[in-house]
């Protein structure tokens, strides 16, 4: 326990210092590019653009507003947007983020149930049509891009249920209700549901064979504790190896996902931030984003040991 | 805009003549002799009659259930209008309000002396009729009705507007130019002073504004945002940066104030209490809601979670405005609202560096005399018909430019067909193209730059493939992010552009001082013409009645010359629901919230 504490404790500190090494890359190389967030067509004096820049401390020199900015984030504050003016950062990625998450929670949610049960299902019933059925639901889940998918559950579920049902049962685009979290939260997690399947299967399939998942069943033990207790606790370990990379794939998904059916997460945030070349914005977004990558990683190296108590750090 | 409210009235009780029930009663129970027989008759008679007139009576009473409003046009009882953006409020403040998008929603919650009317005529808000002009044309007087509030109940008084304009010139945002003509702007401007000496009270309720040259199209700048008035004692109390972002301390004089804003989500607006100008139209709130994807957007419209797509300056897809353009049913929903913005591809002006204007830096091709017949030749090959078929979804998102420069339904306008070079004319494009450029050594490598967006991308793709097969040169199409783009453009970095002009009012001096005279700040072009200048300067010295000739005049100079290719006018697209009633709007704006209602669907 106390290697774990400590553990964690050193993985806490490298986090940081990648998020801060990150932010400060992509302020640096933010400022290098040509312009600015308030160039137009309009009619702009230069005494206009003088004072924009002024109000945002974007007429100092580079390592000043560095400085500032590095102040800023030690108090907790980003600042203020450069295109929605007064917008602060802090609170609105904060809000942005328990959006993301709602909705990467249920992706997550739909990725490790749906995809450990086709896994399991399959293992167990391996070759029979269970299995082809399970099999091949996997691989059509895999081939279709979650953009797609997200698009025919808008069709569907916003559009022709609307009509068929005569406006009683439809999906609501936009953020606001219980409601308008399942439909874009299976378009984000099937695709990576079929991932987990595929690796449960196949690691199921391995442990089953086992000495001693043989023995549980000699022991006339029931399936459903020799399938969850002893087999399935083991044939996890690989499929927990892959959620760090599966939890960063649904957060950089998100970004489709969230402006296909309008929700107002971080994902739909780092798009159009970068399109208004709103400097503030953007690094935030990279400083929140390298930071969850880093606790999602962190977390399933936590979850380790509880799954095999031979695992110590 | 007052709203008369008409009572529901039943149809009047049918007036019994006496013992008419009585003798019905007697005819149904007596009917023996010819006399009952009679009086059965008219007793069933009467009874039918009863039974029609409580019928309808009835299906009157049941057909006007959940709102006032005549028989044929009852009201929802929700009066909420709501609507998608796909991107948030920029600047709530008007001192640093510039984009259209949020002109059109804050129209509704400032106000200012003026207006603009849906027809785009000037006409007094807050200021009690027009000012008084001093015979030399400097000092205008403005008089304010006496009963204005803002929305918290604090009466508007000239102080009010001074502080207003002043403020507004010392933050500088993109249009406190508007306040340039005023004595004193520059010190403001500069830093050196907070008030503009040109500005005076006169009494609580009237003040003057003193130029510091005769500039007659400073009365229709009046009438813009910049100038809208805000709450001294607010915007003191809460903070110059601060007042706007709650908004229970943004105070306007509007008929809406906003009561809620998620920032990126969502803003919420009602109708104010007792509006110092009487009514506040039928819709009690409007709901937006920030959505980034068309799609979505449209999708949650035909479920009927949005009144209407097209306020804010917001559009369709391409291949939606074409589905529902091209199916009779659904194109009931959609309105096409010619938008003051043209489109044009930009010529480089420059005939070294420094020459004409200093931000030269090398010599174009298509300067000057010499390369006049260049520029008339790739604006001859065009077709335009082609070009707003394909790049503007087949005519749904734009219109051909044949009128010169000035948008159609704008002032300056010179006329549908008067520019010569808007029409398709390949033999002679291809004939000025070999006289001016008979080696293609002139348009080799030649680039055409424009800012990414799926129309832009589309016009370029069009106008290439179409100088390749009506003159046979190839020009290739880049382009770059919106900063980029404008930063280079600004500094006649590119041979030829794209180039576009969102009128901000309707007036012929918005286009010339920032385009086409010498040094003007958004030309791109780098054109000077000293005589272009010169009827620039007498014009806006007079008021427009006098100069509007003067202004054709330009623009038919421009034309001449081919200083501008000018491609197409834009369009705005408005989806409104059946029973959205008033929506729609001008060139300019959308119509005011108080214009529309919501019937009972």
């Amino acid at each position: 326990m106390r290697g774990t504490v400590v553990y964690v404790g050193q993985r806490l500190i490298l986090i940081a210092v990648t998020t801060a090494l990150v932010s400060s890359i992509v302020f640096v190389l933010l400022h290098q590019i040509p312009g600015n967030a308030f160039l137009n067509e309009t009619r702009q004096s230069p005494e206009a653009l003088a004072a924009a820049l002024r109000h945002y401390g974007l007429d100092r020199p580079l390592p000043a507003q560095y400085l500032d900015w590095v102040r800023g984030v030690l108090r907790g504050n980003l600042g203020e947007s450069l295109v929605n003016r007064g917008v602060q950062i802090t609170p609105l990625l904060i809000r942005e983020t328990s959006v993301s998450a709602t909705v990467g929670l249920f992706a997550l949610l739909v990725t490790v149930g749906l995809g450990l049960l086709l896994g399991v299902i399959a293992a167990l019933r391996q070759n029979t049509w269970v299995d082809y059925v399970a099999s091949s639901t996997a691989v059509v889940g895999y081939s279709i891009p979650s953009f797609v998918i997200a698009i025919f559950g808008l069709l569907i579920f916003g559009h022709y249920f609307y009509i068929w049902t005569q406006g009683t049962v439809y999906y609501d685009p936009g953020w606001g209700d219980w409601t308008q979290v399942p439909v874009p939260a299976v378009a984000l997690g099937l695709p990576y549901a079929s991932y987990v399947a595929r690796l449960t299967r196949a690691s199921m399939l391995e442990t089953i064979r086992n000495d001693y998942v043989r023995t549980a069943w000699a022991k006339g033990l029931s399936a459903r504790i020799v399938v969850l207790r002893h087999a399935l606790r083991n044939a996890l370990i690989p499929v927990v190896t892959i959620l760090g990379p599966l939890i960063t794939g649904i957060i950089t998904g998100s970004v489709v996902i969230e402006n296909i059916f309008g929700i107002p997460g971080l994902g739909k945030e780092f798009v159009t931030s970068i399109l208004a070349r709103d400097y503030n914005i953007v690094i935030g977004v990279f400083t929140f984003y390298a930071a969850l990558v880093g606790l999602a990683n962190l977390t399933v190296d936590v979850i380790y040991p509880l799954l095999d108590p031979r695992i110590r750090y | 805009m007052a709203i008369v409210r008409r009572r529901r009235t039943l149809a009047p009780e049918p007036s019994r003549e006496e013992g008419d029930g009585y003798r019905g009663g007697d005819a149904f129970l007596l009917a023996s002799s010819s006399r009952d027989a009679k009086e059965v008759t008219l007793g069933r008679t009467y009874v039918f009659r009863s039974l029609a007139i409580a019928v309808g009576a009835l299906s009157l009473a049941a057909a006007c259930g959940g709102g006032t409003g005549t028989q044929s046009e009852q009201l929802a009882t929700d009066q909420t209008l709501s609507f998608p953006m796909v991107d948030d409020i920029g600047d709530i403040d008007p001192a640093l309000e510039q984009a259209a998008v949020d002109v059109n929603l804050f129209r509704n919650v400032f106000s200012g002396l003026y207006k603009f009317d849906d027809q785009l005529n000037e006409v007094p808000d807050i200021a009690e009729g027009m000012p008084n002009l001093s015979s030399d044309g400097l000092t205008y007087t403005f008089k304010l009705k006496q009963n204005v509030k803002f929305s918290n109940g604090d009466p508007v008084k000239a102080d009010d507007f001074i502080y207003s304009w002043n403020r507004a010139a010392r933050l500088q945002g993109t249009y406190a130019t508007v306040f340039q003509p005023v004595a004193g702007y520059d010190d403001v401007a500069a830093g050196k002073a907070t008030q503009m000496t040109g500005l005076k009270k006169i009494d609580d309720f009237s003040f003057s504004a003193t130029l510091v040259a005769p500039a007659g199209y400073w009365f229709t700048e009046v009438a813009l945002w910049t100038a809208w008035v805000v709450d001294k004692k607010v915007v003191e109390s809460v903070g110059d940066s601060k007042w706007w972002i709650d908004p229970a301390t943004i105070i306007g004089t509007g008929q809406f104030k906003m009561t809620a804003r998620t920032p990126k989500q969502s803003a919420d607006f009602e109708s104010v209490p007792n509006w110092w100008g009487g009514s506040t139209g039928t819709l009690k709130k409007v709901h937006i809601e920030i959505v980034a994807d068309q799609k979505a957007q449209l999708t949650k419209y035909e479920s009927n979670g949005y009144s209407l797509i097209g306020f804010a300056n917001q559009s369709l897809t391409p291949e939606d405005v074409i589905r529902y353009n091209s199916d009779p049913q659904l194109k009931k929903q959609l309105t096409l609202q010619p938008a003051a913005r043209t489109n044009w591809i930009g010529y480089n002006f420059c005939e070294g560096k420094g020459q004409p204007v200093k931000a030269c830096t090398t010599s174009s091709v298509f300067a000057g005399d010499a390369g006049k017949p260049g520029r008339e030749a790739l604006s001859l090959a065009v077709d335009r018909d082609q070009l707003v078929d394909i790049a503007c979804s087949k005519g749904t998102a734009c219109v051909k430019a044949t009128g010169g420069v000035i948008t159609k339904g704008l002032k300056g306008y010179l006329g549908d067909n008067t520019d010569p070079w808007a029409k398709f004319d390949p033999s002679r494009a291809k004939q000025l193209y070999q006289q001016w450029d008979p080696t293609g050594s002139k348009v080799k490598n030649l680039v055409y730059t424009y800012n990414a967006t799926a129309q832009n991308k589309a016009v370029c793709d069009n106008l290439a493939s179409q100088w390749k097969q009506n003159l046979g040169i190839s020009v290739q199409c880049a382009s770059q992010d919106r900063a980029s783009f404008f930063n280079a453009r600004n500094v006649c970095g590119y041979p030829i552009f794209r180039h576009s002009w969102g009128a901000d009012y309707d007036h012929p001096q918005d286009w010339f001082d920032f385009l086409f005279l010498s040094d003007a700040g958004s030309s791109g072009s780098c054109y000077s013409n000293p005589q272009v200048d010169q009827m620039s300067k007498e014009a806006n010295a007079q008021p427009l009645d006098k100069s509007l000739d003067t202004y054709k005049a330009m623009n038919k100079i421009l034309v001449d010359n081919c200083v501008t290719g000018n491609l197409f006018y834009g369009v705005q697209q408005y989806l409104v629901h059946a029973y959205v009633k008033g929506a729609g709007g001008n060139p300019l704006y959308d119509n005011y919230w108080s214009d529309l209602k919501i019937l009972q669907h």
